[in-house]
């Protein structure tokens, strides 16, 4: 089998936009965001605001500040997949899972934008860099994403507190963990090499955050100045 | 060899001898323990629970998952990510087009209509655009490199030059109509395939109205207008010359409809003039 254990975001490029968007999107300082993505599951967060929703509890700003990075990787994830599906650049196997995972992806996105609510920040602007235009980077780049997705879950189950959030958490961690064995099967990877998964530290929380530049600005398609068209 | 084969076949023999004793010691376990467990199960469901409870409510409803419905009115449009040369074929050798610098004379990101995609011989992925260049119409290739992300748009203008209407499409239904100013004779609107550019608001200039778009046409007579000569689509100070044939090329609206129209169609539109 082909060795890509080692592939991770740091092959792709990358330098830091993830923390930065957050800066944009929320008013985060850097230090805040990568503490709080330091807590960073995507589902897990969210969890736990449910939680405090369900309680009648109101979401401190921090909780929403995490909640919303955690949908931003969700965004993350689904914008790559349905991209790759759009632009019908894959064939086969890869098709299919896109098809599939892609559709998963989006379920979860409308989880979490249904817990936030009007807290729900917007779906970033994503370039994917082509990476969804071939079947070789569209495969590497899934191996990606469900590894970090996969690392995000299980590096912050077990500080959760309420049961039912453990329970979602799990749920979805498994799903995740099915993608990034099938998209490690499809690349020829052996997806059950080790016994143990290790969970991500608070610095390779980081590092990971800061290798991603698949999030940019908006384009400016917008301005205050007076025309001077022909008329 | 052979005390092997007898002790084989001893063992065999005995093997035989022993199975109904062996099943009858088996059918007394299982009763017993069924004995031991019946009540246990009946009588104390409480405690059985808490040995092994039932799983936790989950807090978070995941929705069951959809797939991508067809899309036939999406379109797909990028931003100049490097000022760059379009080419007439997906290959650097192949001979340049136009200059497609990252800003529009307006200051907003240059945006370009992707109209297809291609794989060059090394492998490097090209992108056909349409240009906002003269002569309008034309296309060229663009590495893929110098384009930002993609985005995507489900909505089409369309200007009948004829009947002096323009009305937006969404998702192939018709939400929007009005009715337009266009070119005089001598500085016709041109016909053709565009796109909406920029977005420009809240500006003082009682001619263009509240709101103005700017589009990827440009006046094929007034070449030495301003800023290039670009087409807009607008408002006006003079609404009674709506309907008709009163602009320098521009696509003029009564306020009221440029404002409804400002809400409706994003940048990035396709543009098809008639």
């Amino acid at each position: 089998m082909t060795r890509v254990d080692h592939l991770s975001f740091e092959r792709l490029d990358v330098d830091g936009a993830l923390a930065e968007s957050a800066e944009r999107a929320w008013g985060m300082s850097r230090g805040t965001f990568l503490a709080a993505a330091a807590g960073g599951s995507a589902a897990v967060i969210g969890l736990t605001a449910r939680d405090a929703a369900a309680q009648g509890g109101k979401l401190g700003a921090r909780d929403v500040a995490i909640l919303n990075y955690a949908l931003v990787l969700e965004y993350l994830q689904s914008s790559f997949y349905t991209e790759a599906e759009r632009l019908k650049a894959l064939r086969g196997d890869a098709a299919e899972a896109a098809r599939v995972v892609g559709s998963v992806e989006r379920a979860h996105v409308k989880a979490f934008r249904d817990v936030l609510g009007s807290k729900a920040t917007k779906r970033p602007s994503f370039d994917f860099q082509g990476t969804t235009e071939g079947q070789e980077p569209f495969l590497k780049t899934a191996v990606a994403f469900e590894d970090l997705a996969v690392a995000a879950y299980k590096g912050q189950a077990t500080r959760l507190k309420a049961q039912s959030a453990l329970t979602a958490a799990v749920s979805i961690h498994s799903v995740e963990a099915r993608h990034a064995a099938w998209m490690r099967y499809l690349v020829g990877a052996n997806p059950a090499r080790t016994a143990f998964d290790q969970p991500k530290s608070k610095s390779e929380i980081n590092r990971i955050v800061r290798s991603t530049n698949f999030i940019t600005s908006r384009a400016s398609t917008q301005r205050k100045k007076a025309p001077r068209f022909t008329g | 060899m052979m005390r092997g084969r007898r002790a084989e076949r001893s063992g065999r023999g005995d093997r035989r001898g022993r199975t109904p004793a062996v099943l009858a010691a088996a059918g007394m376990t299982l009763g017993l323990g069924a004995v031991l467990l019946w009540p246990a199960s009946r009588s104390t469901p409480r405690e059985s629970e808490s040995d092994l409870p039932a799983p936790a409510e989950s807090a978070l409803q995941v929705p069951t998952p959809v797939e991508l419905e067809r899309d036939p009115h999406a379109s797909l449009w990028s931003t100049v990510r490097r000022n760059s040369t379009a080419r007439s074929a997906p290959d650097d050798g192949a001979p340049p087009v136009a200059r497609v610098e990252t800003r529009t004379p307006e200051g907003t990101s240059n945006i370009l209509l992707i109209l297809d995609r291609r794989r060059d011989a090394n492998g490097r992925l090209w992108v056909r655009a349409r240009l906002p260049v003269l002569p309008n119409g034309t296309t060229g290739w663009l590495r893929r490199t110098a384009i930002a992300g993609y985005r995507l748009v489900r909505t089409r203008l369309v200007v009948d030059l004829r009947k002096l209407r323009a009305t937006l499409l969404s998702n192939g239904r018709e939400v929007f109509r009005a009715e337009v100013g266009v070119g005089l004779p001598q500085w016709p609107t041109p016909r053709g395939r565009f796109y909406i550019r920029n977005k420009l608001v809240r500006y003082s200039s009682p001619f263009y109205g509240p709101l103005a778009f700017g589009t990827s046409a440009r006046s094929s007579v007034l070449t030495d207008w301003p800023d290039g000569g670009f087409v807009g689509i607008h408002g006006t100070n003079r609404p009674d010359l709506i309907p008709g044939r009163v602009s320098h090329g521009c696509i003029r609206m009564r306020n009221a409809d440029i404002v409804r129209l400002g809400r409706l169609m994003p940048v990035g539109t396709p543009l098809e003039i008639s």
